[in-house]
């Protein structure tokens, strides 16, 4: 399932998750969920909203810890270090969040320059360079002074990303980077996590359910489905996907199927990842994720369509 | 599971007293969050000075022609300023400020983490290794605990002055017979409790402002919540704390008192 050949496989993996499991409320978020992201590369996780695709980010930052599994980063397993530790692990990573996250009380300026007062012993002057540098990268430099509350949903998350890679670290994570951004906006912000890539080497983790900007980014795309990875592969790879839950996500569900129990699921309003622990007919659709059920639409069809674009 | 009563009560508590103990623990911190510090001193104390003091105004004023009323009728209007005064110091001055600026302060302190909260602000500051207890929340406890007793003084000052003012105008007791009886109103003691019981309920409503913040899930309903609790539980425990500060001064006193 998961045939990948692509150069970034070659290098050497700097996140591995194997086997993670976490429950909450009662709900298997992530189910034995295993993937790496090998250096330098852009991996984009794609799945349907609400279904634990940020949590995974939070698991990788140690916001939250896994009921079971392993997950090391640098090769480091982060699952049982201290606060301390993940502290100094913490530093690797710069996160855009969903909504940028940026302090309500400092202007733009001052929340690319939080990180550098709390964490570098820079002088003045250098530090002043470093946030101008940073903030003309995402263009910002000529709104530096304004409050969060002042600017645009995009501004706010250029902003973030800003304050994200404002100590150079070598892991960026984002949370929907596109996500109630206008096309042309979002198209910005993709050219910005290539140049991140092409440029400063970085190795970057995507959650999205975008997929024109996926396709943009990602060296390899992951399909995040009720708690595990159904598949990893290229862009290409998983547009030709033979997978009809993918086909069913990729193609904003015009093909492939996720099951006529999710279905209803979505009819009813929940969105055909989710799946309560409690009720044992939808485990049952956990289980048919696994091997596509025979009732499904044939996606070679779509796979064309899809491949041909 | 079974449901356990109170569980979630109890949890909460505890969460709180732990929030307020770490945030205690970052004394070491004082010098490096200044700048936040005299902000949030500002926010609590400077800005709350004139609700207070209105308050606290209308509070003596109401206080000294009630009690005016009655001591009138026994010919003895000059007490009203020993009633006043010891009333103020003693009780109405550490509670109703206290009242105000958890109404004031407390409220819109948990709504204000409870945003940083809902909308990742707190999240982003752990995973850029900024400890959200050393960049927001202890500011905050040093704000109001410093503040507290501050506005307190403050008011019980005001609060007494339009007393005084009551008395002058409308029950005829002169400056210099309000002052003369007012000095045996409170003792040095009374006006260091006073200020002890407004430091203990300063500490009381940031804790469970900054608590009732940090714990918020669920968006701007959940904002709501926080700040409906927050005004909830920490006026509950400020007259619960009141009752028993005043029970072990009466303690304290009669000691002292059999001492002597």
């Amino acid at each position: 399932m998961t045939s990948v050949r692509t150069s970034s496989l070659e290098r050497r993996p700097v996140i591995e998750f194997t086997g993670v499991r976490k429950n909450l409320g009662g709900r298997q978020i992530l189910d034995s969920l295993s993937f790496d992201v090998r250096q330098g590369e852009t991996f984009v996780i794609i799945g349907y909203s609400g279904t634990g695709k940020s949590v995974t980010l939070r698991h990788l930052v140690g916001l939250m810890r896994p009921d079971e599994g392993s997950i090391r980063v640098d090769g480091e397993e982060i699952t049982t270090m201290t606060p301390h530790e993940l502290e100094i692990m913490r530093r690797k990573f710069g996160v855009l969040f969903q909504s940028g996250a940026l302090i309500a009380w400092l202007t733009i300026l001052e929340n690319v320059e939080l990180p550098l007062i709390e964490h570098s012993r820079m002088s003045k002057k250098r530090r002043a360079e470093v946030v101008q540098e940073k903030l003309e990268v995402v263009n910002l430099w000529d709104d530096r002074n304004k409050y969060p509350a002042e600017i645009s949903g995009g501004m706010r998350k250029r902003a973030g990303l800003a304050r994200a890679i404002a100590l150079d670290p070598r892991l960026v994570l984002y949370d929907e980077p596109t996500s109630g951004l206008d096309p042309v906006i979002a198209n910005e912000i993709g050219k910005l996590i290539n140049a991140l890539r092409d440029k400063l080497k970085m190795t970057q983790v995507v959650v999205t359910h975008d997929m024109e900007s996926a396709y943009d980014i990602a060296n390899r795309i992951g399909m995040f489905y009720q708690g595990k990875m159904i598949q990893i592969g290229t862009p290409d790879e998983i547009r030709a996907s033979e997978i009809p839950e993918v086909q069913h996500f990729i193609s904003g569900g015009k093909r492939g199927a996720v099951s006529k129990r999710s279905v209803t699921a979505i009819l009813t309003g929940r969105a055909p990842g989710m799946q309560s622990a409690r009720t044992p007919e939808t485990q049952d659709v956990a289980a048919a994720g696994q091997d596509p059920p025979n009732q499904t639409q044939p996606a070679a069809p779509a796979t064309q369509e899809g491949t041909a674009r | 599971m079974k449901k356990i009563p109170f569980l979630n009560l109890f949890i909460g508590a505890g969460y709180t007293l732990v929030l307020l103990l770490e945030s205690l623990g970052m004394i070491g911190h004082l010098w490096r969050r200044r700048r936040a510090i005299l902000t949030q001193m500002h926010v609590i104390g400077t800005q709350s000075v004139p609700i207070a003091s209105f308050f606290m105004l209308l509070v003596g004023m109401v206080f000294a022609l009630q009690t005016g009323i009655e001591f009138a009728r026994f010919g003895q209007t000059n007490l009203v300023a020993l009633v006043i005064v010891s009333a103020m110091v003693r009780e109405l001055g550490p509670w109703m400020t206290a009242f105000v600026l958890i109404a004031r302060v407390g409220s819109s302190m948990a709504a204000e983490i409870g945003t940083m909260k809902v909308s990742e602000e707190i999240d982003a500051l752990e995973v850029m290794s900024v400890n959200p207890i050393s960049y927001v929340i202890f500011p905050r406890v040093i704000g109001y605990a410093v503040m507290g007793p501050m506005v307190t003084i403050i008011g019980t000052c005001v609060g007494i002055a339009g007393g005084a003012l009551v008395a002058y105008v409308q029950l005829g007791v002169t400056l210099d017979n309000f002052l003369r009886f007012a000095e045996r109103g409170a003792a040095p003691l009374d006006i260091y409790w006073g200020l002890l019981k407004s430091f203990v309920f300063s500490l009381v409503a940031v804790a469970v402002a900054c608590s009732n913040g940090m714990r918020t899930q669920g968006g701007a309903v959940g904002v709501g919540r926080a700040s409906r609790n927050t005004v909830v539980i920490a006026l509950t425990m400020t007259v619960f704390f009141n009752y028993l500060l005043t029970s072990f001064y009466r303690m304290v006193k009669t000691f002292i008192s059999g001492l002597a």
